[in-house]
């Protein structure tokens, strides 16, 4: 024990001023966009040229989120038709994109999935990724 | 400037020509402006509570290193208006076993003495509502019967908990008006009077505080928690009786409480000012800008205190009452009067 009687009071008046004329600490998160990882867990993406819906992703799958349709064509070929992750289930554990031996899945930094309907929480991949490609294309010309 | 310093004692004075020459009797007139103080004392209580409730939660934020409100308006400066219209729409739930004539008078009857301590207050040069020649024990003795109100409130809800927070209330109002009385004794002894406007001008050359520091220090220790203010919030303690008197009231009962809490802040904020600040007293400015600013700096300073330090435990609130603040605000006269003594016999 040193110092005078009272000394810690003052010291914790002291850190609090110190504290009220710094500058805040806590994120403005929707004014300013958090900074995240290279490898945060969003949104999976997937690259359907990649993909030969083998299943493995789903197999891998702890809570079954995962669903795959796909067709076989004159070659017996498997073609990619549907890949719908249902992320109400989803724990982004990442066993999925670790799985995929072709390297099509993989997470994007996108994090506000909220939605107002379950059915909102449902992603089709395969249909999405196309979307992006037409509008890639149709920006390319 | 001058205009700007006695724009409100014109105000007065206008009014009450308007009302004599409408060849009004002057009781009358006398009555009418009793009125209208009355309004505006409420009017700035009013004022002052709804920005307290934002600045409080404007400073907490600072201090905890974040931002606070700032989600309506700008820089949240609407959350007040949007907390209190959220409070009037409220339903107003008495619970079962309540004693429910009790219950509801409790919430009206806090409210009356925090307001009518503003009555003794020097808001500006003779800016006063009723310059009493007991003002000072007038103060003391009108704030210390909110303690009835607690108890009222904590009693009728019929609830445990609020039956334990108003104990703890009432002991701990009760145990502290002595300190608080005490120390206020040796500015008492300096002025030679009770009256606020003669308290105010004895400050004219040197402010009380420097006189008085150790008045000073137990009058504000006394009045965080004659408040039920952090670290004396032991009477609300959130995290085990969770609002103590206040627990089963709802909408705009709870902010009437809320209310009268916030006004005792103001009151006894303006107590301090008026006491040891040279109350309205200062250069440039006009004497009530010049009050609100040291009002708003006691404020802080309580506020600041309250966001610092963590709740004590009760027997170390007791103890802290009657073993350490009783004896230095009696040594504290004690010294003053001999003092004052002295400095006689010496012919100052």
């Amino acid at each position: 024990m040193s110092g005078v009687y009272g000394e810690g009071l003052l010291k914790g008046l002291g850190i609090t001023i110190r504290h009220f004329f710094g500058k805040a600490i806590t994120e403005q998160y929707p004014e300013r966009r958090p900074k995240l990882a290279p490898r945060f867990h969003g949104l999976l993406s997937l690259d359907p040229t990649k993909c030969t819906a083998c299943g493995t992703c789903a197999n891998f799958c702890p809570n079954g989120v995962i669903r795959i349709k796909s067709e076989r064509d004159e070659q017996k070929r498997r073609h990619l038709t549907g890949y719908e992750v249902n992320l109400l289930y989803c724990l982004f554990c990442g066993l999925c994109v670790e799985a995929c031996p072709e390297g099509a899945l993989r997470f994007t930094p996108h994090f506000e999935l909220a939605t107002y309907r379950r059915a909102g929480a449902i992603y089709d991949l395969y249909a999405l990724s196309r979307e992006a490609a037409g509008e890639r294309r149709a920006a390319g010309g | 400037m001058a205009s700007v310093e006695t724009v409100f004692l014109s105000g007065d004075q206008w009014l009450k020509n308007w009302l004599f020459s409408w060849g009004m009797p002057e009781s009358w007139v006398f009555l009418c402006t009793v009125v209208v103080y009355a309004v505006a004392v409420l009017l700035f209580v009013f004022a002052n509570v709804i920005f307290l409730v934002y600045l409080e939660r404007k400073v907490a934020g600072y201090m905890q290193q974040r931002l606070g409100p700032n989600r309506v308006g700008p820089g949240g400066i609407f959350q007040c208006v949007a907390d209190a219209l959220k409070l009037l729409g409220k339903e107003d739930i008495i619970p079962a076993s309540a004693d429910r004539g009790l219950f509801r008078l409790a919430s009206l009857l806090i409210f009356i003495p925090a307001t009518m301590l503003f009555v003794v207050i020097p808001f500006g040069r003779e800016m006063i509502v009723a310059d009493l020649n007991v003002g000072l024990l007038y103060f003391i003795a009108v704030g210390s019967t909110a303690t009835i109100a607690v108890l009222m409130g904590g009693w009728s809800a019929n609830n445990k908990y609020s039956l334990l927070g108003s104990m703890r209330a009432v002991a701990q109002m009760i145990s502290y008006e002595i300190p608080l009385a005490f120390s206020l004794l040796g500015v008492i002894m300096l002025a030679g009077s009770l009256r606020m406007s003669e308290i105010v001008a004895a400050q004219k050359d040197l402010w009380f505080v420097v006189l008085q520091p150790v008045a000073f220090i137990t009058y504000f220790i006394a009045a965080t928690a004659e408040l039920n203010r952090g670290p004396f919030d032991l009477p609300e303690g959130e995290q085990e009786i969770i609002a103590g008197p206040f627990v089963e009231y709802s909408g705009m009962r709870y902010a009437l409480f809320f209310l009268a809490e916030y006004a005792n802040l103001v009151s006894v904020s303006a107590l301090a000012v008026t006491l040891f600040f040279g109350g309205w007293q200062g250069p440039w400015l006009p004497s009530w800008l010049w009050f609100v600013i040291k009002v708003y700096f006691m404020i802080f300073l309580f506020m600041w205190v309250k966001w610092t330090f963590p709740r004590i435990r009760v027997d170390h609130l007791m103890g802290l009452a009657w073993k350490f603040l009783l004896p230095v605000s009696l040594v504290n006269v004690f010294v003053t009067g001999t003092a004052i003594k002295l400095f006689q016999a010496m012919g100052w």
